[in-house]
């Protein structure tokens, strides 16, 4: 039996959403990851109930799982299934703890190999199982390559690039001590790795990949008091946790809660209303809003349909953009059938016509939703780029060995470890774009520099 | 034709660098071996600079001590000059370089092979191999006989249809003044083996009192010499080489009466020239059709590629102590005698150059390594073993390298024993045979440190240190040697765990160094070990987290490494596996999931399938 030394985290239903998505995991640590996220280890083989922390103690999920010692495993190793919501969002999060708790992404079949090589599987039964994981990673191949053409495929070259040309001239003076080059510009090569750092730091900030994967896309549902955001809030979420409330300002302390948009997910805050004639303790919600307005990613703008719309406060009005606000006409049910809403939306915002009452256009407003956190997440400057929890985990890594290379550029550290740290990186980014294989590193010293005797 | 009645274990055909190591190698591992060369006056020749080593090519030389070879010792008594390259910079990257002098190096490792139990030397030249069912059986030479072998080793170089370029000049020819070997091509191509076409160049020699060296700046050896072959741990016998019967044999004490190399460069003149006779070259005027080395690009090439760059170095390394020749290092050319005549004269130091040798281009056949198994054994047929320049190499290191893998695997097979398969993870012959037989090679391959992915565990110091366990294997080292390389290794661990366990200022002595405490502050304990030992303890020290990171990636394909693929494998029956993975697998042969891993294009599922497709005949495979 080969001796693991990792162990493996991977989604084991496929993506998109279903009821139920479940995580398994395999290897050595299975059990220290259990009483780390779990609290403890679960009594084995029986489903039991958990809520599942991630490393920062906050839960994620109530979550079914099922602790599997090994030998008596799907793999023959310690095993645990994680049932979470079927929320891709919710499955990513525990995905992206899972890795930063050290587990390895599992490739493709690797957990069959495992169950295999350790005499949990016949060969037919493997072979099937692989067939259909060929089968299944091919089309994902497909699919990334689609998502690899456009300008994630752009941005990963340059980064491949300026790695390749900053490991290239290291590794012409390691190789090539006695040539004639010309002397070593450290300073270039400074100027040439910050660059390549600060573009892995972009694709992976500006987007914001992996703190909105993390946190969730902060949405918060503004309005004046009675708009009904707090009964919004209730119904997108389906509880009763907004205090909902016919005087208006009742709002006061922040409502937050998580919830799906397609593979999003959000935070939703609901707030006190921004009332521009507020006294006392509505005054002070009213600064908490403000507070809030500022950290904003999303808008939910409430309006009363049924009324005329008072001005937006200068505050609201200066962050709102199309791009990141969608106008909730609310009480649409208080209007005649076909009639045109009495308030008037600011002008070239998308618009959803609901009733948190009747639960009437709750559906589209959803749809609209996921389309605003879709061009959120993906918005890379102009253009717009898609970033998996997979791509985010390794750009994280490369930018790790980044950092350390460009610490030792500045420092005049040893070459073999600078060369040594962007190869780590040049590892980590041809995770996304394909192996790079050494030899685009020699053909590029070879142009770079004149070498020979 | 008359068959010589002895059947040979091994018969090396050839006695290059590749050749001589191949036929020690199999000697030395108890085989009966014949060594047949053309002209055994110019065995183990520099046919281009006199040195051995340099980056890279140096820690294959001392891999090749490490492995019982003869390089090493044979470049440590007949060196004239010795440089440790990179000095400034971390022992990984370091490597030892020699001047040699090319005819005491040649007669000693002549003297080496006469003296040489179980090997036989003789001139004669191979002109094909005989062949029965499917498997080679000996070879045909140019005296009609027949030698028969159980196994035999090509290591015949450029001189496959070897022809030689100047100007428009063509002689055929692997080496100026030699002969080319025309009909072992076809001998080859007989059994279905593909060959190709590749080229290389070598620059004018000159005489040494036709040089000004007053024009020149002057680069000497180190006054401490790094040498190549293990000495600390050799036999003390082994190096002035006089045996036990008190024959003595060429060669003087390693580092004494270093002479200098003498640096010097192109001018504008040197350019001009090259431009206005580019159509003269035969590498410009389309005579030449063999693709050359981009790392060691001819002058045309330099001027042409590189227009903007105004000079280029050049280095005079003397041939010999006994001789005046000076090889003009950087000026390989292919441009017609007379222009280069004004080429070499347009040099600060060269007015007044007089030639002794003119520069030549040589084209020659190469059989594409993806032929090979990594043993070094041909997939078309068996017992044949290709080692060298035929293989695609270029530089006498990386040929050495392979004829001692060859050597050892062609006695092993004769024996019916397993090859010797060195890994990327412990040496840079591993990281050339694999890297030769996995994904073939465009241009003469030169090894560079930047090939190996291990390169912080491939420093040249502990080259012994890696090896020891295949040198025990195959008996490449005698037992007194194998013990003080055993002692040495317990040394270095034993001096790693007491500078990290040991207190100093509130933590280990280990932690001191590794924030930059120089080793000549430690304990007495620790001082009193060897310089090699304290050098390879500080390196592990120093190192230790990326040597920690390196080690676990090689620890991570480990167990792949290790299954083995039956060469019978039907890839194209698997069901799931890529279509243009099976047909590169089928091609390429992988000798273990470990290899068919760098097969370019497989992807981890793949080798998923691979994995549980040959795990399931584990019944005689070694438990993975
Ligand atoms: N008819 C009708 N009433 C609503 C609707 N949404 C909220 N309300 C009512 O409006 C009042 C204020 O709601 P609330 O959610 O507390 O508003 P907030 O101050 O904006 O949070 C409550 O009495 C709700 O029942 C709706 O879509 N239709
Ligand atoms: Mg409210």
């Amino acid at each position: 039996m080969p001796r693991t030394t990792d162990t493996l985290a991977a989604l084991a239903t496929p993506a998109g959403t279903s009821a139920l998505a479940v995580l398994r995991i395999s290897g050595p640590d299975t059990a220290s990851v259990c009483r780390a996220a779990l609290g403890r280890t679960p009594p084995p083989r029986r489903a039991t109930h958990a809520d599942y922390r991630d490393l920062s103690g906050a839960v994620v999920d109530d979550v079914v799982a099922t602790y599997m010692p090994g030998p008596r495993s799907y793999t023959g190793e310690d095993c645990l299934e994680v049932s979470c919501h079927g929320s891709p969002y919710i499955a990513q999060r525990i995905l992206a703890d899972l890795l930063a708790r050290g587990c390895r992404p599992a490739q493709p079949g690797e957990f069959t190999q495992r169950a295999f090589l350790n005499g949990r599987m016949d060969l037919s039964q493997a072979e099937a199982v692989m067939d259909l994981i060929q089968a299944r990673s091919e089309r994902a191949l497909a699919s990334a390559q689609q998502v690899l053409r456009g300008a994630l495929s752009r941005h990963m070259k340059e980064l491949v690039d300026g790695v390749l040309q900053s490991l290239a001239t290291v590794e012409a003076y390691i190789d090539f001590p006695d040539e004639d080059l010309p002397p070593e510009d450290r300073g270039r090569l400074e100027a040439r790795v910050a660059s390549v750092l600060e573009g892995a730091e972009r694709l992976l900030a500006t987007g914001r990949t992996g703190t909105l994967l993390r946190e969730g896309i902060v949405t918060v549902i503004v309005g004046e008091p009675n708009a009904g955001k707090s009964s919004l809030l209730n119904r997108l979420v389906g509880s009763e946790r907004a205090i909902v409330s016919p005087e208006p300002g009742t709002t006061r302390d922040f409502i937050e809660e998580r919830m799906s948009a397609g593979p999003h997910g959000l935070r939703l805050v609901d707030t006190a209303g921004l009332n521009p004639c507020a006294t006392g303790i509505e005054r002070l919600g009213i600064e908490k809003t403000l507070e809030r307005i500022s950290g904003a990613d999303l808008f939910l703008l409430v309006l009363d349909a049924s009324r005329p719309s008072p001005a937006l406060a200068e505050a609201l009005a200066s962050r709102i953009t199309p791009s990141n606000t969608l106008v909730v006409l609310n009480k649409m049910d208080l209007l005649a059938a076909g009639a045109p809403p009495v308030a008037s939306a600011p002008a070239g915002l998308d618009r959803a016509e609901v009733s948190s009452l009747t639960g009437l256009g709750l559906r589209e407003l959803r749809e609209r939703l996921e389309r605003l956190a879709e061009g959120l997440q993906s918005t890379f400057g102009e253009e717009r780029i898609a970033i998996n929890v997979r791509h985010a985990h390794v750009l994280e890594q490369a930018r790790g060995c980044l950092a350390a290379a460009l610490e030792k550029v500045r420092t005049g550290g040893p070459p073999e470890l600078l060369a040594s740290d962007l190869r780590g990186a040049l590892g980590f980014l041809g995770e996304i774009s394909g192996k790079v294989d050494n030899e685009r590193v020699l053909d590029q010293l070879f142009t770079s520099f004149c070498i020979g005797k | 034709m008359y068959i010589n009645p002895k059947v040979y274990d091994v018969i090396v055909c050839g006695a290059g660098h590749a050749g001589v190591e191949a036929a020690l190698a199999s000697a030395r591992s108890g085989a009966s071996t014949l060594l047949l060369s053309g002209n055994i006056d110019t065995v183990a020749q520099m046919s281009c600079n006199p040195a051995i080593g340099g980056q890279a090519k140096g820690q294959i030389v001392r891999e090749i001590d490490a492995l019982g070879g003869e390089m090493a010792i044979n470049t440590d008594v007949t060196g004239i000059q010795f440089r440790l390259l990179n000095e400034s910079k971390g022992p990984a990257v370091q490597s030892p370089r020699a001047q040699c002098d090319k005819k005491a190096y040649q007669f000693r490792m002549k003297h080496t092979l006469e003296l040489q139990p179980n090997l036989t030397l003789f001139q004669a030249t191979v002109t094909g191999l005989v062949y029965a069912d499917g498997s080679v059986t000996g070879c045909r030479t140019n005296l009609d006989i027949e030698f028969r072998g159980l196994c035999v080793v090509v290591t015949t170089g450029t001189f496959l249809r070897g022809l030689m370029h100047i100007g428009q000049n063509k002689n055929e020819g692997g080496r100026l003044g030699d002969f080319s070997a025309r009909t072992l091509s076809a001998s080859l191509m007989e059994i279905g083996m593909e060959l190709r076409r590749l080229k290389t160049g070598t620059p004018p020699r000159i005489s040494g009192r036709s040089i000004d060296f007053t024009r020149m700046q002057e680069q000497k050896g180190d006054p401490e010499p790094t040498l190549f072959a293990f000495h600390d741990t050799r036999d003390p016998e082994d190096l002035f080489h006089v045996e036990h019967s008190g024959e003595s044999r060429i060669g003087w004490s390693p580092g004494s009466a270093q002479v200098s190399c003498w640096m010097t460069h192109t001018t504008d003149q040197t350019a001009e020239i090259v431009r206005s006779n580019l159509h003269r070259s035969a590498m410009y005027s389309g005579e030449i059709e063999g693709v050359g080395p981009r790392y060691c690009p001819s002058i045309e090439d330099k001027f042409v590629r590189f227009a903007d760059k105004p000079r280029h170095l050049l280095f005079l390394e003397p041939e010999g102590r006994s001789t005046n020749e000076y090889y003009i290092n950087g000026l390989s050319t292919s441009l017609p005698f007379e222009v280069q005549v004004d080429l070499v004269r347009s040099i600060p130091g060269l007015e007044h150059a007089e030639l002794l040798r003119p520069a030549y281009a040589v084209e020659y056949d190469f059989a594409p390594p993806t032929q090979l198994y990594p043993s070094l054994e041909s997939k078309l047929i068996r017992n044949l073993f290709l080692a060298g320049q035929i293989n695609g190499t270029s530089g006498y290191e990386e040929a050495a390298g392979q004829g001692l893998v060859a050597g050892v695997n062609a006695a092993s097979k004769a024996r019916g024993a397993e090859p010797m398969i060195l890994g990327r993870h412990e040496s840079y012959i591993g990281v050339l045979i694999d890297d030769l037989v996995t994904k073939g090679t465009d241009e003469p391959y030169r090894m560079f440190t930047s090939r190996a992915e291990y390169r912080l565990q491939l420093n040249h110091g502990s080259a012994e240190l890696r090896l020891a366990h295949h040198a025990r294997r195959h008996k490449l080292l005698g037992e007194s040697r194998l013990a003080r390389i055993d002692a040495k290794i317990k040394s270095v661990q034993d001096g790693v765990l007491f500078l990290e366990s040991e207190r100093f200022q509130g933590s280990s002595w280990a932690s001191w160094i590794r924030r930059g405490g120089e080793g000549s502050g430690l304990p007495e304990a620790f001082q009193g070990q060897t310089p090699q030992v304290r050098q390879e303890v500080l390196y592990r020290i120093s190192y230790q987290g990326y040597l920690e990171r390196e080690q676990r990636e090689i620890d991570r394909m480990r167990h792949v490494e290790k299954i083995r693929i039956p060469v019978t494998f039907d890839y194209l029956a698997l069901p799931g596996l890529k279509r243009e993975s099976a047909a590169k697998l089928a091609r390429i042969r992988p000798y273990t999931l470990g290899q068919a891993s760098r097969v370019s294009g497989v992807n981890p599922t793949d080798i998923s399938l691979l994995m549980v497709a040959i795990g399931a005949g584990r019944s005689e495979a070694p438990n993975p």
